[in-house]
């Protein structure tokens, strides 16, 4: 299992097993519970990882290249500034900034992509312009930051420095009403896509908030369960963490499932390192033949983001690695 | 001991029936609130005990919600962290299936199995699991799927249990801590010759994946595989009978000796009764209460071997319903806690922190899934040092008095809307009442009632009296008392 080199396709063939990047580590090269990546204009890659209570120090921003070679790392658990209970969503701003959102704390917090913490903001509450739980957040092209509000049942709107200008959403499940949404994408045009994680849909909204239509990433079987992280690509195709399906929907724009990503992992760089330190794992891992399928696939795979040559990134969170598939054609 | 208690309800008979069906809650689950009071009694007593029988009929918890928010629980990789999704789990089932979390808790300590040794988190939980799922049905079915659980497997090592050279860890625990017990009425329950042959039945059960490293991509599931290669295949002569047995046709005899239903319906006594001596203790020490221990007995014959008929019989007889049974057992640790945080209403939604709150049962003395060794924890006032006593005073005292815990906001208000009655005896009767109907000694009680008007003397508005009073009332002894 631990030396794969094959590059296999995904279920349709739009896309090829590319890379691994990942290995289980609270600190250094590795990831500890991925749940959120983004693309630098440096051209490295950020991933958050959430860690748990028992590993505070898994909590971190990890910055490597595509190939996997590991830059550094910045922030941490606390709830002090610039740190971190349950960090949740990563992007770039338009300024070159680093947004990350808090579950726990109600926050979003700003750093340079070196590191360095500007400052935060964000308050508890239920009222226009508070937060409870804010989960996934995304850059519309006027530069506006939307924030998924999710316990509020809401998507937010606000300057990078805060302020807030509008909101739309509510409990429910009718047309423009969420349960417990989740993420939040923009596509070129401005218009907004929604993970309604409870009610297993994707809205689609326009720039206003004013709903369009809605997804369910049916393709003559299971539509989605609980989606969660979601992008959009030069293309307007719509690529959907199908959290609890572990797998990747790709969406044409008018919402056909277009194909399926699975997951194909093989061994990364950090892996193979550890790996061939410790003989005696890998020999346990080849010799458990019931699980080594499993372990090739995602598990709960959590955020997808797309590179503008046509990389995909997924972040396989139980597996504490990002899977990198090419966009074929 | 003379006993008064929160009796001040105007109907007796009613109020009679709430401590009554207070103490099944305190015993089938993990105690009730007083809305949830409100509703077994509208039931009766009869119907509640049905309803906690068949926990299978009431929603489960919503594990997309929790998976959500704990991400680090689907393949939960430290002690910890499995220590603390079980508290999690049994305060969230708490209102709806409490009997399977006390079931679950129940045969945790019967068949103690530990991460000391497992050190694979999901593999315990899964055995939790699996007794949440198969603790209400029948012993023997239950004791099948243990003997193929891969957490118990590597726990006695049997797959360590050749053919060509057996290991007997698994076959003598099967015999001596989780089924007959050494011997009863001061006789021996087997030979050694018996353990032997139990262990050879069971060669080539064993584990897939024993791979205990979460690196470099997590944890994966241990599962049972059967090797008939490394199965001793020959006869055997177990307890008088000769065949070539395998492990099922050992546990099928084992299921039918009188030594077993004496073993379970004593396990059953000390944990949902009262407190009894301790397992060692039980091939000399006849039990507390034998009239009883025959019932239990003759259920589990009659019903073939049915748990959750054996508890029916229990929950609804007299001698569970006695007056002397109330307040008989020093609560665990994980009843404390758990009990506690339902009775607030703390910890329903996920939330950060919850580790921290979950290991209190490790602080006083019950590390939940790394029990102190195979034969489990020694439970009555063997719970209790003065270190852990402290834990457990502060802790439920903390929890008590945090106006912001939902359920303890409830209680508040019940009590001041009650209006002028409040005097210091009604803010205390009524605080024993909401609680549980818990009874205290007289002398206990008076001193509360006197610091209460001292409190209301002084000035101190109703709200500040009634929490100081849960407060004080959660640090009493009596407060300690299943």
């Amino acid at each position: 299992m631990t030396t794969v080199v094959e590059y296999p396709l995904s279920v349709a063939g739009m896309f090829q097993y590319h890379n691994v990047i990942g290995l289980l580590s609270g600190s250094g090269p590795g990831f500890s519970g991925p749940v959120s990546l983004a693309l630098g204009r440096d051209g490295l890659l950020y991933v958050a990882s959430r860690a748990n209570p028992n590993q505070p120090e898994g909590v971190r921003v990890t910055r490597c290249t595509f190939d996997g070679d590991y830059v550094g790392e910045f922030s941490n658990w606390g709830e002090g500034p610039g740190q971190f209970i349950w960090i949740t969503e990563i992007r770039f701003g338009p300024d070159g900034n680093v947004y990350l959102s808090d579950e726990n704390t109600h926050r979003i917090s700003v750093f340079t992509p070196e590191g360095a913490f500007l400052h935060c903001w964000g308050e508890f509450g239920a009222d226009p312009g508070q937060l409870n739980r804010p989960s996934g957040m995304a850059f519309a092209p006027d530069g506006t930051l939307l924030v998924v509000d999710s316990l509020n049942n809401r998507v937010q709107r606000y300057t990078t420095d805060g302020e807030y200008l509008a909101g739309w959403g509510a409990e429910g499940e009718g047309p423009g009403q969420f349960r417990m949404p989740w993420a939040v994408a923009v596509d070129a045009t401005g218009d907004v896509y929604v993970t309604d994680w409870r009610n297993n849909r994707v809205q689609k909204f326009d720039p206003a908030g004013g709903y369009i239509t809605e997804f369910d990433g049916r393709d003559g079987g299971d539509g989605f369960e609980r989606p969660n992280g979601l992008t959009v690509d030069n293309d307007g195709c719509i690529y959907v963490c199908d959290w609890q399906n572990d797998r990747v929907q790709v969406l044409a724009p008018d919402g056909r499932v277009m194909d399926t990503l699975i997951g194909h992992s093989g061994t990364s760089k950090w892996a193979r390192t550890f790996l061939n330190a410790n003989p005696d794992i890998e020999a346990k891992l080849n010799a458990a033949t019931q699980n080594i399928e499993l372990k090739r696939r995602f598990y709960r795979p959590r955020a997808v983001t797309v590179s503008d040559d046509g990389l995909v990134f997924v972040a396989d969170c139980y597996r504490h690695r990002v899977q990198i598939y090419r966009r074929l054609g | 001991m003379t006993m008064v208690g929160g009796n001040t309800h105007p109907n007796d008979t009613q109020t009679n029936d709430r401590a009554l069906i207070a103490h099944l809650l305190r015993r089938a689950g993990f105690g009730a609130t007083p809305a949830e009071l409100d509703k077994y009694c509208s039931w009766g007593y009869d119907a509640t005990v049905e309803w906690l029988l068949h926990p299978e009929a009431q929603p489960g918890l919503d594990e997309d919600i929790i998976e959500r928010y704990y991400i680090d629980w689907k393949e939960s990789r430290n002690i910890e962290g499995a220590l603390t999704e079980t508290v999690f789990r049994m305060n969230g089932n708490a209102a709806t299936r409490p009997l399977q979390e006390k079931v679950a808790l129940f045969w945790h300590g019967v068949f103690a199995t530990g991460l000391a040794k497992v050190l694979h988190e999901k593999t315990m939980l899964n055995q939790i699991d699996l007794f949440r799922e198969h603790g209400l049905g029948s012993f023997q079915p239950l004791l099948e799927r243990l003997a193929r659980d891969p957490a118990m497997i590597f726990w006695l090592d049997n797959n360590f249990n050749h053919k060509d050279a057996i290991n007997e860890n698994w076959g003598r625990e099967l015999l001596e801590l989780f089924s007959m017990g050494v011997g009863m009425d001061g006789k021996e329950n087997y030979t050694e010759d018996d353990v032997q042959e139990a262990a050879r039945a069971f060669t080539g059960w064993t584990i897939d994946d024993d791979n205990v490293a979460s690196i470099p991509f997590g944890k994966t599931p241990w599962l049972f595989r059967y090797d008939p290669d490394d199965h001793d295949d020959g006869e055997k002569t177990f307890l008088g009978e000769t065949g070539n047995f395998n492990g099922d046709d050992i546990i099928e005899i084992i299921c039918r000796q009188p030594s077993t239903a004496r073993f379970i319906s004593r396990h059953m006594y000390n944990f949902f009764v009262a407190d009894d001596v301790q397992v060692p203790a039980w091939q000399s020490t006849p039990p507390a209460d034998p009239e009883a221990i025959a019932i239990l007995e003759a259920e589990y014959f009659r019903s073939g071997y049915d748990i959750r008929s054996m508890l029916r019989t229990m929950f609804t007889s007299d001698f569970f319903k006695s007056e002397t049974a109330r307040f008989a057992r020093v609560k665990s640790p994980a009843e404390v806690v758990v009990g506690t945080l339902h009775l607030v209403g703390d910890l329903k939604f996920p939330r950060a922190g919850v580790m921290d709150t979950a290991l209190e049962c490790r602080y006083m003395n019950q590390d939940l899934l790394n029990p102190p060794s195979v034969e489990g924890w020694h439970t009555g006032k063997e719970w209790i040092d003065s270190g852990s006593m402290v834990e457990r005073i502060n802790f439920v005292a903390d929890e008590l008095g945090n106006v912001e815990h939902s359920g303890v906001r409830s209680m508040v208000d019940a009590l001041t809307s009650r209006g002028p009655t409040m005097d210091a005896n009604g803010i205390v009767d009524g605080c024993l009442e909401l609680l549980g109907h818990v009874v205290l000694r007289d002398d206990n009680r008076t001193a509360l009632v006197a610091q209460a008007a001292e409190m209301l003397e002084n000035g101190a508005d109703a709200e500040s009296v009634i929490l100081n009073a849960l407060r004080m009332i959660g640090s009493t002894r009596e407060y300690q008392f299943a």
